[in-house]
């Protein structure tokens, strides 16, 4: 995947540079505005990691400036940390998510994971399937291999955002956001209990497990590789 | 009215304390002149008959009886004003001349009535000072004859008349004009209130850069609105440096804590595969600084009133039937209860966002700090057309004397510090419930504590038209 990182800080455009190459991706670096802007113009880009705050031209800025001119590849804007109105101005300029800094890389990795492979099933998907887990939206039943299973509201988006996501590593951060609004931490381990009554619904009974902890990073939804 | 009761309470009332003292000196000054006016006319009354009575005295002395009986006889049918007496009795009591009827002679001052004058009651007036009383004077003469000069208070009357007229007209118009002044003193002493009561409120919404408007006048309100305009310079030149601090903490800090936990992840990614434990805290313990950072920035900038742009209409039901979901199965494996109870309410204008921050912040506080086996209800109901959020629990709640405190940031009752927790969930419940105009208080559960939030649709949709970005 070739991703371009527009991050004014030496130290950390290297060190999650070098964690992305680690990765498998291609990754172009940039320091300004200005030549973010130039590059992220060029296209040919799978995702675009954008600081809020950089010299010569604001990550904002590139962003809406990109966006104009009919750029579609996928943003993370990186924000500052306690900026309440930075989430909601990065959407409405046409970023595709956010992240606070200083964050930890497993959570940049995921979400930048995440965006690339956006949008794997429209909003129009009815049925999603993931091995023999079967979720129909518009009748909104869930069955694995031959057996109904019985979801609370809650349990049933957080499977549909875990089956959406198959395969890629979701954190707990981008559970509370998308499936509970939470954009921010709770003291309490609301995503751990949600997710081990799902689990005992969805893997309990079953030879093989679905429901996967990546250990440091999140969950991951699929068959086992 | 507000303003009304106001303008009754204060300015009215010093508005009728200044016409009453004013009313009252200008009674007095007016009745001391009436007083000395009415002195002054007797007085000239009194001098000019004595003046009178004085030459025909001396008439009689340097020329004998004849000469004084003919001027009183000349003088008594002069018509013209001041109408005067006379009356010259020989020592036997008979008229010689005169107007007047004979009578026993008086010597000194006395009063003669109207009817002493014409004991016939159908002459008819000659002059309308005939009216008036006679203030006259008696005076024996060397061989017994008798002198009586009178003039008519004709005059003495109507003047008094006169000046009464004129201090009525006085009072009036004195009355009229302070009516009018203190009218026009209180309406612009009322509009400036209100300048500075508009100015007050906006400047509350979060807009520090207002002023009071001033007019270079000089006069007390003027002074007032400048103090108040210092006042308010200073304040807003030491939130600015106080937002610059945090925000130059904000960006300095930010990059180096990321290298910081991006060492600490190169390390871990070094270490032994379980894990170092010394690394593994690390991450931890910078996490939970940088949580408590984040939540004070964002506590600062929900008051600073940031957030006023991103209002829309919001749903609380929706929003505390999300979050208690979110919460069900942490409090049933904490083998606690909630209870929800919902009753549809109003949408209020504002920020979904930490509005669900602010319901899960009051059901963790009730989780964290209660032991297995409570209830926690929440509520939602409607009171006079404004929505109520209303928590409760049953566990060991806050004494009395804590409720206001436990607002504060960083704010711990020795009771939970053994609670792990930064002390900012209610300083941020609290910022929020103000960001929306909502009252929040804390009461006893009896036994708990009880967290009652009460909204006010009304204001929270006003506040939408002055958005403070």
């Amino acid at each position: 995947m070739k991703i371009l990182l527009v991050e004014d800080d030496a130290q950390t455009s290297a060190y999650v540079a070098n964690g992305l190459r680690e990765h498998g991706h291609v990754v172009d670096q940039a320091d300004n505005g200005r030549d973010g802007l130039l590059r992220a113009s060029g296209g040919g880009y799978d995702v675009l990691v954008i600081d809020r705050m950089l010299p010569g031209m604001d990550g904002l800025a590139i962003v809406k400036t990109i966006r104009a001119a009919g750029t579609r590849s996928p943003a993370l804007l990186l924000t500052t940390l306690g900026g309440v109105n930075d989430r909601v101005e990065g959407l409405e300029a046409g970023a595709d998510d956010y992240l606070t800094k200083p964050f930890a890389f497993a959570e940049l990795l995921a979400r930048v994971n995440a965006l690339a492979r956006r949008p794997p099933m429209t909003e129009e998907t009815t049925v999603l399937r993931v091995g023999d887990l079967e979720m129909n939206r518009l009748k909104r039943t869930v069955t694995r291999g031959s057996v109904l299973i019985e979801l609370q509201p809650q349990e049933f988006r957080l499977l549909e955002y875990l089956m959406r996501n198959a395969g890629q590593v979701v954190t707990r951060t981008m559970l509370l956001e998308n499936v509970w609004e939470f954009h921010f931490d709770p003291r309490t381990s609301v995503v751990e209990t949600h997710i081990s009554r799902l689990r005992a619904k969805i893997d309990r009974d079953f030879d093989e497990e679905l429901i996967h902890t990546v250990r440091g990073s999140g969950y991951s939804l699929g068959v086992s590789r | 009215m507000s303003q009304d009761s106001f303008f009754r309470s204060t300015s009215f009332r010093l508005l009728a304390w200044y016409a009453a003292v004013f009313g009252a000196s200008v009674a007095v000054l007016f009745f001391v002149v009436y007083w000395i006016a009415l002195a002054a006319i007797d007085e000239q009354l009194t001098d000019s008959i004595e003046r009178e009575t004085q030459v025909l005295v001396d008439l009689y002395r340097s020329r004998g009886l004849g000469p004084v009986a003919r001027a009183i006889q000349l003088r008594a049918v002069d018509l013209r004003s001041p109408r005067r007496y006379y009356l010259l009795q020989d020592a036997k009591g008979e008229r010689i001349a005169g107007n007047l009827p004979a009578m026993a002679p008086v010597e000194g001052d006395l009063i003669l009535p109207v009817s002493h004058l014409y004991p016939d009651r159908n002459t008819k007036l000659e002059n309308p000072a005939d009216a008036y009383p006679v203030v006259a004077q008696g005076q024996r003469l060397d061989s017994g004859e008798f002198l009586l000069v009178g003039e008519s208070r004709f005059r003495a009357v109507k003047a008094r008349e006169a000046i009464l007229r004129a201090l009525g007209w006085g009072i009036a118009i004195t009355v009229l004009l302070s009516g009018i002044g203190g009218a026009a003193l209180r309406s612009g002493f009322l509009r400036r209130i209100e300048e500075i009561n508009r100015t007050t409120r906006s400047i509350m919404e979060g807009d520090l850069s207002q002023r009071m408007p001033t007019r270079g006048s000089g006069d007390e309100m003027d002074r007032l609105a400048v103090n108040l305009n210092a006042m308010l310079a200073r304040i807003q030149a030491l939130m600015e440096s106080l937002k610059r601090v945090s925000d130059d903490i904000a960006h300095d800090l930010r990059t180096p804590l990321s290298r910081l936990r991006h060492r600490l992840e190169v390390a871990r990614g070094k270490a032994v595969p379980d894990g170092d434990p010394v690394i593994e805290q690390s991450i931890s313990e910078l996490d939970a600084i940088l949580e408590t950072f984040s939540a004070l920035l964002r506590i600062a900038q929900i008051e600073s009133g940031a957030r006023l742009a991103a209002f829309s209409d919001v749903n609380l039901a929706q929003i505390v039937s999300t979050v208690s979901d979110a919460y069900m199965p942490v409090v049933e494996d904490r083998d606690q209860k909630l209870v929800v109870m919902l009753e549809p309410v109003p949408l209020i204008q504002g920020d979904r966002e930490l509005l669900i921050q602010m319901v899960a912040n009051l059901i963790e506080n009730s989780i964290r700090h209660c032991p297995a086996g409570v209830v926690i209800t929440i509520e939602l109901r409607q009171e006079a057309g404004a929505p109520v959020l209303c928590l409760s629990d049953t566990g060991p709640g806050i004494p009395g004397p804590e409720r206001d405190k436990v607002f504060r940031r960083f704010y711990r009752l020795e009771t939970s510090r053994t609670t792990p927790g930064s002390g900012l969930g209610l300083a941020l419940v609290k910022a929020v419930a103000e960001l929306h105009v909502a009252s929040i208080d804390l009461s006893d559960n009896g036994p708990g504590l009880r967290v009652t939030v009460h909204f006010h649709e009304a204001a929270a949709g006003a506040r939408k038209s002055t958005p403070h970005a």
